[in-house]
């Protein structure tokens, strides 16, 4: 069976949180990229190709939110799910409001990040394939102009 | 005779007992004092006085100062000292005013010199009961406030403790996902093709890690998950319906256990209440839960609703194995469970009523208990009616 990676890049201000998540995503064959802060995740987005993030809420410096805000404005097709280690369901729903694709609670079930990213991943995978046939009927049309 | 004690004490007969060492004098004067409404005892000394007052209640003592045997004050001093709050009169003899003055600095209520005027006497009687009721009043205000403020020292204190482990759970959860995270990986590396020594001890020992993982998890959620959970704000909330809903959502454990949960008289079609439904449905949720797990296989669970002063209140009660007395005080105290470990993941967090109370506080409500240890418990909760308009 041969698994198309999901790219993901994991935020959180907790080091060896994500060493450990990343370790296991990675193993189950995806390809993962870590920040530690909002801002590092910003800078790692203008580089490399993610399709899902998955981002603390509470961090130092700007929150999960803000950087929320920011990936969505800059990447709108990337997909971010909220993780939050403190019960806060408000701002978790305020981030979906802003465009977050969902939220989990830590520490979280595997099973539940697994299907999130899944989801995640086949919402982004099936926005963008509407955009490559718009795109093509696009250039249909433009083809057929001439 | 019972009767008469019952109508004294709601305070609308004054009881006077009248003591004086001269026969005429004192049946005149009890007579008389009886046509002004008042109860009159007698006695003829200071002993028989207090063997009377030690048997029966009295309001105010008429007390001669000069008597054979003990004197007036010897004997107030012992009415001062074994029945507090009695108010007393002295009567003095024509020539003796300085005694009624010691008297009064002695602590009686006022004195009056012989020859009494009648109305003159039972106009001091009245105030002097007058007094006696404020002061009576003033003691029942001064116990009520003295536990009232231990209420509510005990709502503060479990406010602050709310705070505080909420606080503690936020921290917690970090560094348990942490060990999760890391539990997973390994276990993913030990399934995995490698040549791994010992294997099944080692998925032993991660599955103890795990499991205790999410039992330090049920404990951490559970304590956050009364900080405005679903928070939507307040709205009319139909209790029965929401009741009923609920009684749904636990059937599974209801069922296993075969519990039936009934109305005890059908309510009202709909009882709205001013408050938060996902709140109220947590509170439900746990009062029912304990109620199932107090009561034996075929117990039963009664449900009662109806509105007291400007509330509707919801009753859940059980046929279990009620609540003892020391149990009692610590039943809302965060961590108090007397569920220890069922099976390693039915045991109690202790959290359950600390959260109930927590939310129906909030909610302006109110929580009320009662049990009499292997007849059951039922709990109550009042929550705020919700009026249209």
């Amino acid at each position: 069976m041969v698994k198309i990676p999901v790219k993901i890049l994991i935020v959180d201000d907790e080091k060896d949180f994500v060493e450990m998540f990343s370790l296991r995503l990675t193993r189950q064959g995806e390809t993962v990229s870590a920040a530690y802060s909002g801002q590092e995740a910003l800078d790692l987005l203008e580089k490399t190709q993610i399709d899902v993030v998955i981002l603390d809420i509470r961090m130092p410096g700007m929150d999960g939110i803000e950087t929320l805000k920011k990936i969505k404005a800059a990447y709108p097709l990337v997909e971010v799910i909220l993780l939050t280690g403190h019960g806060s369901t408000e701002t978790a729903v305020e981030g979906m409001k802003e465009g977050a694709f969902d939220y989990l609670m830590k520490p979280a079930d595997f099973e539940d990040i697994s299907a999130k990213l899944a989801n995640a991943w086949k919402r982004k995978d099936e926005q963008e394939e509407r955009i490559r046939k718009a795109e093509a009927r696009l250039l249909l049309r433009r083809s057929g102009d001439i | 005779m019972e009767i008469n004690t019952l109508e004294n004490d709601t305070g609308k007969v004054v009881r006077v007992l009248l003591v004086d060492d001269e026969d005429s004098f004192r049946n005149a004067i009890a007579r008389r004092l009886e046509r002004r409404d008042m109860v009159v005892s007698q006695a003829p000394d200071g002993t028989s006085c207090l063997e009377y007052l030690g048997a029966n209640e009295a309001d105010v003592v008429v007390l001669d100062m000069k008597m054979p045997g003990m004197s007036g004050i010897e004997t107030f001093k012992a009415i001062n000292k074994y029945h507090p709050g009695l108010k007393v009169i002295f009567l003095t003899g024509n020539a003796a005013v300085t005694e009624g003055v010691e008297g009064v600095k002695a602590g009686a209520f006022d004195y009056l010199s012989k020859p009494v005027e009648i109305d003159h006497l039972a106009g001091k009687i009245r105030q002097a009961w007058e007094l006696k009721r404020l002061e009576a009043a003033r003691e029942r205000d001064k116990i009520f406030r003295r536990r009232l403020e231990k209420r509510m020292m005990h709502t503060q204190r479990l406010a602050s403790l709310g705070t505080m482990s909420t606080g503690i759970a936020h921290e917690i959860n970090n560094p348990l996902a942490i060990i999760k995270e890391s539990a997973g990986f390994m276990r993913m590396v030990l399934e995995g093709p490698g040549q791994i020594p010992e294997k099944d001890m080692l998925f032993k020992g991660l599955d103890k890690i795990e499991k205790s993982v999410d039992r330090a998890r049920r404990i951490t959620h559970q304590l956050l998950g009364y900080v405005q959970k679903h928070s939507q704000g307040l709205s009319p909330v139909d209790i029965r319906q929401l009741s009923e809903d609920t009684v749904v959502l636990i059937k599974q454990k209801t069922q296993a256990k075969k519990v039936s949960v009934q109305w005890d008289t059908e309510p009202e079609h709909q009882m709205l209440m001013y408050t938060d439904p996902f709140q109220v449905r947590q509170v439900l949720i746990n009062l029912l839960e304990n109620a199932v797990d107090a009561v034996q296989t075929g117990g039963q669970i009664r449900l009662a609703l109806y509105r007291k002063d400007q509330s509707v209140c919801l009753e859940v009660r059980d046929n279990g194995s009620g609540i003892t007395p020391e149990n009692m005080k610590k039943i809302f105290d965060p961590f108090f469970t007397t569920k220890p470990n069922v099976s390693e993941n039915e045991s109690g967090t202790g959290l359950g009523l600390f959260v109930v109370h927590k939310i129906i506080t909030g909610l302006s409500g109110s929580i009320r208990v009662e049990s009499e240890p292997g007849h059951g418990a039922t709990f109550t909760i009042c929550l705020p009616e919700w009026h249209s308009d």
